[in-house]
């Protein structure tokens, strides 16, 4: 029963959940491990490249009988997830190495790792849910690490919404797990599909997993507490465990079985809404990892709807589930990749340097674009194919999708203009670390590689199907469209134009004011604390306009505010009306 | 008498025998006194292996004393007892080291000990009564031993919350007399082990029988602290710590929890339960305390008093599940019974060992503590992590049994009040690990002499229990797919328990 094989499927969770507990067990065992946090992704990685689809095994004694298993999708999820967990493991032991509290870091990093990679094996619901608490809860260490006052503040926002999430889905595994009489994920979704607590069913797992996908309005925390978590823990918050949302609404949504038509439509909506959302609320931050993560909203809100159609279409399961694996390894890796990349890009003192990574910068920046030939853009091929094997909802998706493409672009652009701003190294002669650039460099290369081989297993000829004229053009537009916009902001008057809009990070808490941070703190975290200074991250590209008048209107984040809910909210008529 | 008979008496005795010899040693013999302690802590332990093992192979223990006709004392071992005396069995040696440490240097140990013991012996005797008679003997030998440990200290404080302890304990006692004597004229003696007999009055005496069932209920609820009978509780945590570890996680409210599993069980059976429409109104009543103990608990700013309010809640549990009288929700109210105590004994001795060290009494003393305490810390993270529900600690198990048990049942509003507790608990439990160790230390610690000639962060006997306890929680958890978990015992008790 157990060979390599399976012990492998082990090793991939047990190494770096024992390396977590002896990086806590031993003060002075501790900083010897710590070399090998990134070594401890590479038996996941092994096991997404070496082990068939199929291979299981099952503990019956841990927990209500452990299960571990990979297939196909969990393969690819695997892989992209291992990945990006060691390229930020490599990018931490340079970028962390003189932190007083590496240790503890190092720690959370580990556990947080074990549970994003176990709830990818898990093939029972008590176990996924073990992994997936232990992701979520470990990740808090990550998020409040700099335990700086923006720091706390993020994490409060985390863990208040994490918490929430993890009720969500316990209810929600156990009404699943009722109806089906069993805990084997893989006969969960058609037990929910027919059980008549389905809605009540639906509504929780969408609210746990879309807390972590940031669905919007459920993203409130996410583009606070992802730039708020060192780099590293960032670019694994934004690659990996965002992903973990989707991986889990791909295994628990009755996506292969008829009759949640309304549940895909209503999905499919609030996908394309948190699309829009975040590129809107994106584009006037004035921070690198702020802008990224509310692209990666976005992003999200993109495979969201390629799910939600597939509740009105299930015959077009075997296609999304290949779309949405590879929407999910491009944008992994190239978002992680983005993330290591502004930390590259803060350490180099040379002009000239700086120049060459803001360059390098650019090509994952095109690839979530989704420039013809990158990784984004056969990502969204892929995510087109939904459309033409015929489900109604998606008609009009190849209209959308160009659409979100020039909005992505923008704020791609928008992200290469902050980043270079913020960019203020301590000392002029500086030279970015070999340990800094070898693994963002990686991250880039790979999610190039990692896509066109997906795509090859979806196309015959990629090359000839990806670079069809056609295609080229439809994919180039919207790009060089973007590019034409975020030109235009660069003239005087549209700068001063755009000036007085400011959409404070973490949007709606911030701007509800006393309550959002009721909501936040409401939960008596840190309860009776001394009264808390209002707390302002520095905008290091904010343009300082002497006007009294104007000032007051840019401290007004409602005005932002309104504009982003205003163009929302016509956005979503003008596709639902 | 056969060896059958010895075993059950002999567990007993290993209690009570200490317990009487330690009240007639002189006051300055400490090591006589902890010699009898421990061996007759380790005794047990190696009494309640055996009968665990024979138990396992199907054999049912008893042995019986007839005082007057009809009036037998009847200890009797079958897996239902076994349960609970292996808890109170394996906890009360842990409590014992811990007490021992925490009493050190201080007066009236004689009298402190003598009691502890009597006090577990009862609680053994409830666990092994075979009868409703002998479960009422023993239950109220507990009130009576209890009270001497909570007002232990002798202060002003200590001595009002005997008073309001005896006033609600000794209350209670009255209706569950009076329950079981009007059973008693109904059916006659009631055995445990003939199985629920009044089914055969449900159509003469339906009202009757729901009458004493609330008799029963009122009587039993007072100890497991169901609402409003609760209010003792949080007053009692005065108590030194090892008593209020022991009061919340083995002795009184398990007492208390245990008495309705048995009425639930083998005095009216789950069938019954149902015909006679007692069940939901219970678990109604179950789920108020849970959800009021957490809002309660929510405000107390003194760690011990969240600890108990706490305790209001989780013993709920146990009533609970085994209200909702469906076979994998009574699963998870029996299993609570040995999760619960494991976390909670956890956190008390995790609070006494942060008291006892560096003097932090309140929840926002406790900034920084996990610099200081790390392995205590760790200990209380991982009991309050169980607490919230966190899967692999035993409180995941619990919580999950309970939640599919009442869905199986047709109950599916108990989710909602489990998925708000686990809320609720969060906001009580979390900021308390946040300020251990997140938290920037306040300022200097007033050490304490536990420190001093210890290898660990405090004495070894404060250190060592919660270390223990929390690893046991967390063992009880990650292994729960093992027959021999508590979860397999459990089962087992259902399945022979169910239908009845």
């Amino acid at each position: 029963m157990s060979g390599p094989a399976e012990a492998g499927l082990i090793a991939a969770v047990a190494a770096p959940l024992a390396l977590a507990l002896l990086t806590v067990a031993g003060a002075r065992l501790g900083p010897r491990l710590a070399v090998l946090t990134p070594v401890a992704a590479l038996p996941a990685l092994a096991v997404a490249l070496f082990v068939p689809a199929g291979t299981g095994i099952v503990l019956p004694g841990v927990l209500l009988g452990l299960d571990l298993r990979i297939d196909p999708v969990a393969r690819v999820f695997l892989g992209f997830t291992a990945l990006i967990w060691a390229a930020a493991g490599l990018y931490g032991r340079t970028y962390l190495a003189a932190d007083a509290g590496r240790l503890r870091f190092d720690a959370f990093f580990l556990a947080t790792m074990a549970g994003n990679l176990g709830l990818i094996l898990a093939a029972d619901v008590a176990g996924f849910y073990l992994f997936f608490s232990l992701m979520t809860l470990a990740a808090y260490g990550l998020v409040i690490h700099d335990g700086t006052p923006f720091a706390r503040r993020a994490g409060q926002a985390y863990i208040v919404l994490a918490v929430l999430g993890e009720a969500c889905l316990l209810l929600g595994f156990m009404l699943a797990a009722a109806a089906a009489d069993g805990r084997a994920i893989a006969g969960l979704p058609a037990a929910v599909a027919a059980s008549p607590a389905r809605d009540l069913t639906l509504a929780l797992l969408l609210a746990g997993f879309g807390i972590k996908a940031g669905m919007v309005p459920l993203h409130v925390w996410l583009p606070v507490a992802h730039p708020a978590a060192p780099t590293p823990a960032s670019a694994a918050l934004s690659g990996a465990i965002i992903k973990a949302g989707i991986f889990g609404l791909l295994r628990f949504l009755p996506l292969g079985e008829a009759g949640a038509e309304a549940w895909g439509a209503a999905i499919v909506a609030l996908g394309f809404f948190t699309a829009c959302y975040g590129v809107l609320a994106g584009l006037p931050q004035h921070r690198p990892k702020t802008v990224l993560a509310y692209s990666s909203l976005s992003q999200m809100g993109l495979i969201l709807a390629g799910i939600g159609s597939v509740l009105i279409d299930p015959a077009a399961l075997p296609l999304a589930l290949a779309a949405t694996a590879l929407y999910a390894t491009h944008h992994g890796l190239a978002k992680a990749g983005l993330f290591l990349g502004v930390g590259v890009l803060a350490t180099a003192g040379r002009r000239a340097h700086r120049r060459l990574i803001l360059a390098a910068l650019v090509v994952p920046a095109l690839a979530i674009a989704g420039a013809p030939l990158t990784s984004g853009a056969l990502a969204k091929l892929a995510l087109k194919d939904i459309a033409t094997t015929g489900g109604a909802a998606w008609a009009d998706a190849e209209r959308l999708l160009s659409f979100a493409s020039v909005g992505t672009t923008l704020l791609m652009a928008r992200f290469l203009v902050v980043a270079w701003r913020a960019a203020r190294p301590a000392t002029a002669a500086a030279v970015p670390r070999a340990g800094l650039w070898l693994p963002w460099l990686t991250l880039v290369i790979a999610g190039f590689a990692a896509a066109w081989a997906l795509f090859t297993e979806l196309h015959d000829e990629p090359l000839t199907y990806a670079a069809a004229p056609g295609r080229l053009w439809t994919q180039s537009w919207p790009v060089l469209l973007g590019a034409l916009l975020a030109g235009l902001a660069f003239l005087p008057s549209v700068r001063r134009a755009l000036a007085p809009i400011a959409i404070p990070e973490g949007d709606v808490i911030a701007a509800a004011g006393p309550l959002g941070r009721m909501v936040v703190t409401g939960a008596g975290l840190a309860a009776r604390r001394s009264p808390k200074p209002a707390v302002r991250p520095p905008r290091p590209g904010a343009v300082t306009r002497p006007a009294a008048a104007e000032a007051r209107l840019r401290r007004w984040p409602v005005t932002g505010m309104t504009l982003l809910l205003v163009a929302a909210a016509l956005l979503a008529a003008l596709r639902f009306g | 008498m056969t060896v059958a008979a010895w075993l059950p008496v002999a567990t007993l005795l290993s209690s009570l025998t200490p317990g009487l010899l330690i009240f007639a040693l002189p006051a300055g013999a400490h090591r006589t006194r902890i010699a009898f302690n421990l061996i007759g802590a380790a005794l047990k332990l190696v009494l309640v292996a055996l009968l665990l093992w024979g138990v396992w192979l199907g054999e049912r223990y008893e042995a019986r004393l007839t005082l007057v006709p009809e009036l037998d004392l009847v200890l009797r071992v079958d897996p239902l007892a076994m349960l609970f005396v292996t808890l109170s069995a394996g906890l009360w040696f842990v409590t014992t080291i811990y007490a021992i440490s925490y009493l050190a240097g201080t007066e009236h140990q004689n009298r402190f000990f003598g009691f502890f013991a009597i006090c577990v012996a009862a609680t053994t005797g409830i666990a092994l009564a075979g009868n409703a008679i002998t479960f009422l003997i023993f239950y109220e030998l507990l009130t009576l031993s209890t009270w001497p440990l909570v007002v232990h200290r002798g202060d002003a404080g200590s001595l009002a919350a005997g008073r309001h302890y005896l006033a609600y304990t000794l209350a209670g006692s009255a209706p569950l007399l009076l329950g079981v004597v009007w059973m008693q004229s109904l059916t006659g003696p009631v055995e445990f082990a003939e199985g629920p007999q009044l089914g055969a009055h449900l159509d003469t005496d339906r009202g009757l029988l729901i009458l004493i069932f609330w008799l029963l209920i009122a009587g039993l609820g007072v100890k497991a602290a169901l609402v409003p009978l609760h209010g003792w509780l949080p007053t009692a945590m005065v108590a030194p710590a090892p008593v209020s570890a022991l009061l919340h996680a083995v002795a009184v409210v398990k007492a208390g929890a245990f008495g309705i599993v048995r009425v639930v069980h083998d005095v009216y059976g789950t069938t019954l339960v149902r015909e006679l429409g007692v069940g939901l109104p219970l678990a109604l009543l179950a789920a108020a305390t849970i959800l009021y103990g957490s809002v309660l608990a929510l405000r107390q700013t003194d760690l011990k008093r969240r600890l108990a309010f706490s305790t209001v809640s989780q013993v709920s549990y146990i009533t609970l599940g085994v209200a909702l009288a469906g076979p994998i929700a009574t699963i998870g109210g029996l299993v609570h019974l040995i999760h619960q105590g494991l976390m909670k004994i956890t956190m008390f001795f995790c609070a006494g060992a942060f008291a006892e060290t560096v003097h932090a009494h309140r929840i926002d003393q406790l900034d920084g503590i996990g610099r200081r305490m790390p392995w205590t810390t760790l200990a209380f993270s991982v009991a309050a992590l169980g607490m919230i529900g966190v899967p692999p600690v035993a409180g995941f198990i619990s919580k999950w049994y309970l939640g599919t048990g009442a869905l199986e049942a047709g109950q599916p509003w108990v989710i909602f009040v489990l998925g708000a507790s686990s809320l609720l608990n969060a906001a009580y439990f979390l900021p308390v690990l946040y300020r251990a160790w997140f938290r920037p230390p306040a300022g200097c610690w007033h050490e304490d002499a536990h420190r001093a000639g210890s290898r660990f962060e405090t004495s070894a006997g404060l250190f060592l229990p919660p270390v223990v306890t929390a690893a046991a929680a967390l063992a009880a958890g990650l292994f729960a797919g093992f027959a021999a978990s508590p979860l397999g015992w459990a089962t087992l008790i259902a399945a022979l328990g169910h239908g009845r």
